[in-house]
């Protein structure tokens, strides 16, 4: 499904990323982790064909992102669905304005189905009352929820969530990784997990890699971080859990 | 003490400056410029392409075109009235001294605004209140991803903010312009009453208005209006840094907008001139 | 109706109490600079760095704004044949209005506009707080060095260019107009008096002292983060752009 093949980013004359390969198979899940900074943002970037690689090949559904014009890129993007870390919801819009925008730009449905389709999943996020709210009257969670439903609103069969839980409380991150899981459950879709929150990567992932130093350090499936004892996967992972959120 | 402003990426020296550096500074910003006419040129070159072929934009320019002229009008209100009083006292002073003959003094003025300061002190003033609110809204936008937003929508940026934003320009600037021209000349017309004791009906004659101030008016008019757009839209998406770059693409787009306006006032007068001298 | 008033008396209001703050600011500056009391590097690197920013925009605007002022006058100058007069047709206006206007305007936009950045950053970033925590005052370390640079070198830049600008003006008139050099210059030195020259520069130095207060004045009073810092930019420019026309204007009805 995606393939990112030595993969390198370079920010103002350094490499931040380097050599970086990975395979993530039809209906996987699979989660970032690593310290703040290693570079999970960046990755998920790459992925998307946000940022432009320095070196190597990211390959998604069989193509190859490098060789896609604007229209080919666009035409992939209808395919995917991404929370963004600090929301990015669209600040002259209302609510329910931010969640049509990604409808109305697929141009299939009509203004009476793009309406009930926002009204099911403000429904579904708990916010039906703030449809009509601009992004700067909410807080930090309902942000979160509104910027979810947006990624999610067109049933993409690829997700993209970057830190989904960010400086939230623990109840609520609770709830969002309810959101994640549902949606999981619910259908046929793919999805790349960068965050902290070990404890909800743990309950929606298959699979982790660790990033770090510019690379992945470790990758592997749940159980198998779990026994690893190699540094410095082992006290990341420990002191995660030490914390209460392993 | 650390200095986060932004202009940090050229830290002053410590202890004295020398020349030689002074001079490596100048020659490091004249290089930059090339790179950003380049820039420009593809950032047109794509509104354009998106203005044929991009997607229905009902009711995004004209949100747009309410935008610069409520930004703008007052602002212009005062310049160029201010304007029309400093050029009338002068012009005025200038042909008591030496002619004593005032008849001529509104229909030159009025003339001297279509070819000249109607337009071009109108852009400068869009250029430094509606440039740099796009460069303030664009460079928000991508520091907060929401650039990015638009485009795992699968919206093109150019396509959706810069396309509206181009096209209510062009078509506001002349509006402006006509505007400005108006409040400019009858803030002359009272000027002359009152310190010269012109009539109104002698200065308000638009006998010297020929077809060729018309024209070359309106010429300079929609190219800063094409051009403005383009070069604060610029500014504003190339930002990088957070809210400091927020700052210096917003200082970016008042002087880049600014200078264009001069450079393409030169060139449309130049190409005029020769035509008229024909 | 009421409501229209309503806003109409509160905006007055607003600005009012904003011009007031000005000239406290004002006021304050004044008193630092009357002792000379301000800090001297500090006032030799807000010198450079001024310099640095403007000196190419106000040569290129000022060489364009000479071309503009010969091919206007030569539109009228054509018409008569008096070609004698095309020296001192573009370079009165050049010297007296046109020219501080523009090379103004243009340093308020490189100039002002950077400061008013680099103050309200400095605020949000809670910097000048700090320097007030040890004992300096904000006025006298930061605000009186740049409004000293910005005096200084505008009187300069306005020097340079007026020479760039008649250089300029000169150029185009040989070229498209087909006026000879010698003949333009030697209408300047004819009709031109050292006069018009120094009504131009003290005016200059004028819009150089306002453009300084009020980006001073902006700068330090940011509040709100990154969008404040973005508003506060607008304002010095908005701001400036009219402080210059209204002292152009108060100039005029003053001297004549």
């Amino acid at each position: 499904m995606i393939t990112l093949h030595e993969v390198g980013k370079k920010w103002q004359g350094e490499w931040v990323l380097r050599d970086v390969s990975l395979e993530i198979s039809q209906g996987e899940y699979i989660g970032l982790i690593g310290p703040g900074g290693s570079g999970k943002t960046l990755l998920i970037k790459l992925m998307t064909g946000l940022v432009h690689p320095d070196a190597g090949t990211v390959t998604v559904d069989g193509q190859n992102l490098a060789d896609l014009d604007a229209r080919g890129k666009e035409a992939l993007r209808f395919r995917m669905g991404m929370l963004f870390q600090n929301f990015a919801l669209f600040d002259f819009m209302t609510v329910a304005e931010n969640l049509a925008f990604p409808l109305r730009q697929a141009g299939e449905l009509e203004e009476a189905e793009i309406a009930g389709r926002i009204q099911t999943a403000l429904g579904e996020i708990g916010l039906s009352h703030a449809a009509e709210r601009y992004p700067i009257e909410l807080s930090g969670g309902m942000k979160k929820r509104v910027s979810f439903a947006r990624a999610v609103i067109r049933r993409p069969p690829l997700l993209f969530y970057d830190d989904p839980t960010a400086g939230l409380d623990p109840v609520t991150s609770a709830k969002i990784f309810q959101l994640l899981t549902t949606i999981r459950e619910s259908g046929d879709t793919t999805a790349v997990t960068a965050g902290h929150d070990l404890r909800g990567i743990r309950r929606l992932c298959d699979r982790v890699a660790m990033v770090g130093d510019g690379s992945i350090v470790h990758t592997g499936t749940i159980g198998e971080f779990d026994d690893c004892r190699r540094e410095p996967v082992a006290s990341f992972w420990e002191a995660s859990r030490a914390e209460g959120w392993g | 003490m650390t200095r986060d402003g932004p202009d940090n990426e050229h830290p002053p020296p410590r202890g004295t400056p020398g020349w030689g550096q002074f001079i490596g500074d100048v020659g490091r910003r004249a290089l930059e410029f090339g790179r950003l006419v380049r820039e420009n040129v593809e950032l047109l070159g794509l509104t354009l392409r998106y203005m044929v072929n991009g997607r229905r934009r009902r009711g995004r320019i004209a949100e747009q075109m309410y935008d610069i002229g409520n930004r703008s009008m007052l602002f212009i209100a005062v310049t160029l009235g201010f304007l029309g009083m400093i050029l009338i006292f002068q012009a005025g002073y200038q042909a008591e001294r030496i002619t004593g003959d005032l008849q001529m003094l509104g229909p030159l003025f009025l003339q001297l605004l279509f070819r000249e300061f109607g337009p071009t002190i109108t852009a400068l003033m869009v250029a430094t209140r509606g440039g740099t609110g796009m460069a303030a809204q664009l460079g928000t936008m991508v520091v907060t991803e929401q650039i990015d937003a638009l485009r795992m929508s699968a919206a093109q940026p150019v396509d959706y903010l810069v396309v509206p934003r181009f096209l209510a320009s062009a078509v506001m600037l002349p509006v402006l312009t006509v505007f400005g021209i108006l409040v400019s000349f009858a803030a002359g017309a009272v000027t002359a009453n009152l310190a010269f004791n012109v009539n109104y009906y002698t200065f308000v004659d638009i006998g010297m208005i020929e077809s060729f101030d018309i024209v070359i008016g309106s010429v300079k008019a929609i190219a800063y209006g094409l051009v403005i757009p383009i070069v604060a839209c610029h500014a504003g998406l190339s930002v990088s840094g957070g809210s400091a770059g927020v700052g210096r693409a917003t200082t970016d787009a008042v002087v880049r907008c600014s200078l264009s306006v001069v450079f393409l006032d030169f060139l449309i007068s130049g190409i005029g001139y020769v035509f008229m001298a024909l | 109706m009421m409501e229209w008033l309503k806003v109409v008396g509160q905006k007055s209001l607003a600005a009012i109490r904003e011009v007031g703050r000005l000239a406290e600011l004002l006021w304050r500056i004044l008193l630092n600079l009357a002792p000379w009391r301000f800090d001297g590097p500090e006032t030799w690197r807000a010198l450079y760095r001024v310099g640095v920013q403007s000196v190419g925009i106000v040569v290129i605007t000022a060489v364009l704004t000479g071309a503009i002022m010969v091919i206007q006058s030569g539109m009228y100058i054509q018409q008569y044949g008096a070609y004698g007069l095309l020296g001192w047709g573009a370079g009165y206006s050049v010297l007296r209005e046109v020219g501080p206007i523009m090379i103004g305007l243009m340093f308020s936009g490189r100039v002002g506009a950077n400061n008013a950045a680099e103050l309200g950053t400095m605020k949000v970033t809670e910097q000048i707080d700090g320097l007030r925590a040890l004992a300096i005052d904000p006025v006298a370390y930061l605000v009186v060095p740049r409004v000293v640079a910005m005096l200084v070198m505008m009187f300069l830049l306005v020097i340079i260019g007026n020479f760039t600008a008649l250089v300029g003006g000169a150029i185009t008139s040989q070229l498209i107009l087909g006026v000879d050099i010698e003949v333009f210059f030697w209408s300047l030195r004819t009709y031109l008096e050292m006069a018009d020259f120094w009504h131009g520069v003290g005016k200059s130095v004028g819009f150089g002292f306002a453009i300084a207060v009020i980006s001073c004045h902006f700068g330090l009073n940011v509040r709100g983060g990154a969008v404040g810092v973005g508003r506060a930019v607008n304002a010095s420019v908005v701001g400036s752009a009219i402080a210059i026309f209204m002292l152009d204007y108060l100039v005029s009805f003053v001297t004549i």
